[in-house]
């Protein structure tokens, strides 16, 4: 896939006929494909040639993103549910409370035990909201997803943090015996940035754990990796649902459904704890064309194994490359890999910014010597392993 | 443009797939503030939609086209984290001639008013409002324990300015919403500035919300936005949204207008990532369009008249309506004519306390949609009231 064609999209995407076109031609063909013929399609229109916008795309492999977007179904939902861009999404078809039952469908669950987010970033903001204060704080892993720590600290809720092991991984014990009076625990499984996973036994162990330490506590096991992980120890925390009416589990469209700019998430639990949290969230936070988009893409567990498999193999050969250069990584259950470098993160990223590589932001108290690189397409890896052995010896 | 018909259609083929009242699990579900008929467009197959003062045109070409770019791009801003707000803060810039600071984005202008409400209320800090008003800020001051001073209307149906200007006084908050949703009644610049004047001078911590979400269809010449006043005035913000004029009730995207200062307030309780890449493409090129708004105001205008003429010719009382929907005294309960409409196809709008007795709200949908329903609103308040409605 050429990334310098950036020129041509905008002479193409201005003009309302090709536009609209597009995104069945995406459908019909697939991204990548699109975007490898931009070229010859530009030049047809006549557009300045490459040579007039010679920079090249930059390689974002610092968000965690899905490289590849929405899937073809959920573009075709998307362009479906533009007649309806005027509605509220209670009025439009799909509407909120479609994909609600889907979700409740697929989880076992009823609706009321389903509450939407603007991503899961809102269910961990809200969350926070809902169940602390001043004198019920959270208890979360460092590092670990920022957001839950991040919203208790503007409030002036306290935080503890519990470090993860030298695998990267939660120290489920530790936090068990730091929950005790907290208002919530923030289980981050696979863990971000360390890409660690938990196995189903251990999670379902230390939620018990901590609903008998502390009752009043909420747990919050936050799944947005859920579909990338292959590890078969691995289980989703929503069948414990029914076992603990302090436990939320919240999981993203933004990772393998590829849609982190659409904004929908969802948090799953007991009525009376969805009742509490949808207090806090905005109502009408899902607008109409990224429930159509879910809708679909949720259906489609084929185009999810499709994804799954290939970020499976992406990741597996920048692990390979790593572990060939004598970096370690940790068992990565997610779509980024979090590497020992030996040295700082910021000097790598830097150096690979240089040449066109976005990487993870620092992630403290590891920041010293642990990068996070989020796993493009096999193609991008492939350019990107090249300027990593720049990188690492820079 | 085609889309609504296209909507209607769909509309009526499916529907029923829908477990109803998602939302009251909400903040909607506390106080007078409920919303029984929030989720009840697609469970009834309605067809035409005059329920939820939405543009009924949508957010037009120009719109559409960003939208199918966003799609296109190989940047891939569906799938990004960019949040490439550039182009619709800029454009709001531009607009009112303020700084990118003076503007906070939410999930439509809902996102902004429970976010005032948070930040500026609090169990010993009021909320002090009109009633009946819109209902985001009751519902979200109610999640927060902050109290509520709800103030009558006048008899002409406008906010009771001098009632709210003495309960003002030690508040957190007031919310101006001006017009008035769901009376459709406006106040002037000079009623507005002066009832400012009064609240700051006793009571210089509160803080004043203006709700001006149908700007754009107000007719009245002595009414003004308050923009430039709350861009200068710390304690003043005003809230718009892409969601009316606009015709993007589906995309999700609002603002914030004040002082640098208040927006930072706002900012420190504000959830910043709700907002997505489909509504800052379609808002940015919109904005850009302003002979559109002025297109979409006078069919408006248009259609409403001729509305408000039918129910003036058949003798019933109505407010005098600034906004895309009319303010009616249907002399029956809300309910009932809601239920009959609704059995035609034809969805209005929800209870209004204390008013859900005798009056109702109806949107203003296109000059053929508002046709077809004065035949139904017609053959509905033809049948003799079932219940002699509560004087």
């Amino acid at each position: 896939m050429s990334v310098s064609r950036r020129g041509f999209v905008r002479s193409l995407v201005g003009r309302s006929e090709r536009a609209r076109v597009a995104p069945a031609w995406i459908s019909a063909r697939g991204r990548e494909a699109w975007v490898g013929e931009l070229g010859s399609l530009a030049l047809q229109d006549g557009a300045a040639p490459a040579a007039a916008e010679p920079e090249e795309r930059t390689i974002r492999l610092s968000s965690n993103e899905n490289p590849l977007g929405p899937s073809d179904v959920a573009l075709q939902a998307i362009d479906g549910s533009l007649v309806y861009a005027g509605r509220y999404p209670m009025n439009a078809i799909p509407a909120i409370a479609d994909f609600v039952a889907l979700v409740a469908e697929r989880n076992g669950l009823e609706t009321t035990q389903v509450g939407l987010g603007s991503g899961s970033g809102e269910v961990l903001n809200c969350a926070v909201r809902a169940f602390t204060g001043a004198d019920r704080g959270v208890v979360t892993a460092t590092p670990s997803y920022e957001e839950v720590p991040r919203a208790a600290r503007g409030r002036g809720v306290p935080v503890a943090e519990v470090p993860v092991d030298d695998a990267g991984r939660l120290d489920l014990d530790a936090m068990v015996a730091a929950s005790s009076g907290a208002g919530l625990v923030f289980l981050c499984n696979p863990n971000n940035p360390t890409a660690a996973v938990h196995p189903a036994d251990r999670i379902a162990d230390t939620i018990a754990k901590i609903e008998t330490a502390s009752p009043e506590t909420v747990v919050l096991v936050d799944e947005a990796y859920h579909d990338y992980v292959t590890d078969p120890a691995y289980a989703s925390a929503v069948s414990l649902i029914p076992r603990h009416r302090n436990l939320l589990v919240a999981r993203t469209m933004s990772k393998a459904h590829g849609m982190a700019g659409l904004r929908l998430g969802y948090g799953m639990g007991q009525p009376d704890l969805i009742a509490r949290l949808n207090q806090w969230l905005t109502p009408f936070n899902s607008n109409a064309m990224v429930v159509a988009a879910s809708v679909a893409s949720l259906r489609d567990d084929a185009g999810m194994a499709r994804e799954r498999d290939r970020n499976t193999a992406a990741k597996q050969f920048t692990v390979e490359f790593f572990s060939s250069a004598g970096h370690q990584t940790t068992d990565s259950q997610t779509n980024f890999i979090f590497v020992n470098l030996g040295k700082p993160a910021e000097g790598f990223r830097n150096a690979c910014r240089e040449q066109g590589i976005a990487v993870g932001r620092d992630f403290p108290p590891m920041e010293k010597t642990h990068c996070r690189i989020s796993i493009g397409t096999m193609e991008e890896m492939q350019r990107a392993v090249e300027i990593f052995k720049t990188a690492l010896t820079a | 443009m085609a889309l609504t018909r296209r909507a209607f259609v769909t509309t009526l083929g499916l529907g029923g797939a829908v477990a109803g009242g998602y939302y009251l699990s909400g903040g909607r579900l506390i106080g007078p503030w409920s919303r029984p008929d929030a989720d009840a467009a697609v469970t009834s197959g309605a067809r035409l939609l005059l329920h939820n003062n939405e543009n009924p045109l949508g957010p037009g070409d120009r719109a559409m086209e960003a939208i199918h770019a966003a799609m296109s791009d190989p940047d891939l801003p569906l799938a990004r984290y960019s949040f490439a707000t550039g182009a619709v803060t800029t454009g709001i810039a531009e607009k009112f001639g303020c700084e990118r600071g003076n503007i906070l984005l939410g999930c439509g202008s809902t996102q902004i008013l429970r976010t005032a409400t948070e930040a500026f209320t609090s169990p010993e800090r009021a909320l002090v409002i009109g009633s009946p008003s819109y209902e985001e800020c009751p519902g979200m001051a109610a999640v927060v324990n902050a109290p509520i001073k709800a103030l009558p209307l006048t008899g002409s149906k406008h906010l009771d300015l001098d009632a709210m200007a003495d309960a003002a006084t030690g508040s957190g908050l007031v919310f101006l919403c001006n017009p008035n949703n769901p009376t459709a009644t406006v106040h002037s610049a000079q009623a507005v500035q002066g009832f400012v004047d009064r609240v700051l001078s006793a009571s210089p911590e509160t803080v004043i919300v203006i709700d001006e979400a149908y700007h754009e269809y107000v007719t009245d010449p002595a009414y003004e936005s308050q923009v430039p006043l709350a861009l200068e005035t710390p304690q003043v913000v005003v809230a718009r949204t892409f969601s009316k004029a606009f015709g993007m009730a589906g995309l999700r995207l609002g603002y914030a207008l004040g002082h640098e200062d208040t927006i930072d307030r706002m900012s420190a309780v504000h959830f910043g990532m709700a907002r997505n890449a489909l509504a800052l493409a379609a808002a940015a090129a919109t904005l850009q369009d302003p002979a559109r708004l002025d297109a979409e105001a006078l069919r408006n205008t248009e259609a409403r008249k001729f509305t408000m003429d039918w129910f003036a010719s058949h003798g019933y009382e109505m407010t005098d309506s600034q906004c895309n929907f009319i303010f009616v005294r249907i002399n029956r309960t809300a309910a009932e004519f809601r239920d009959a409409c609704a059995t035609h196809g034809v969805l209005v709008g929800r209870d209004f306390p204390p008013y859900e007795n005798e009056w109702t709200r109806i949107s203003i949908g296109t000059m053929e949609e508002m046709q077809q329903a004065v035949e139904v609103f017609g053959d509905v308040l033809e049948v003799p009231a079932a219940i002699t409605s509560a004087a």
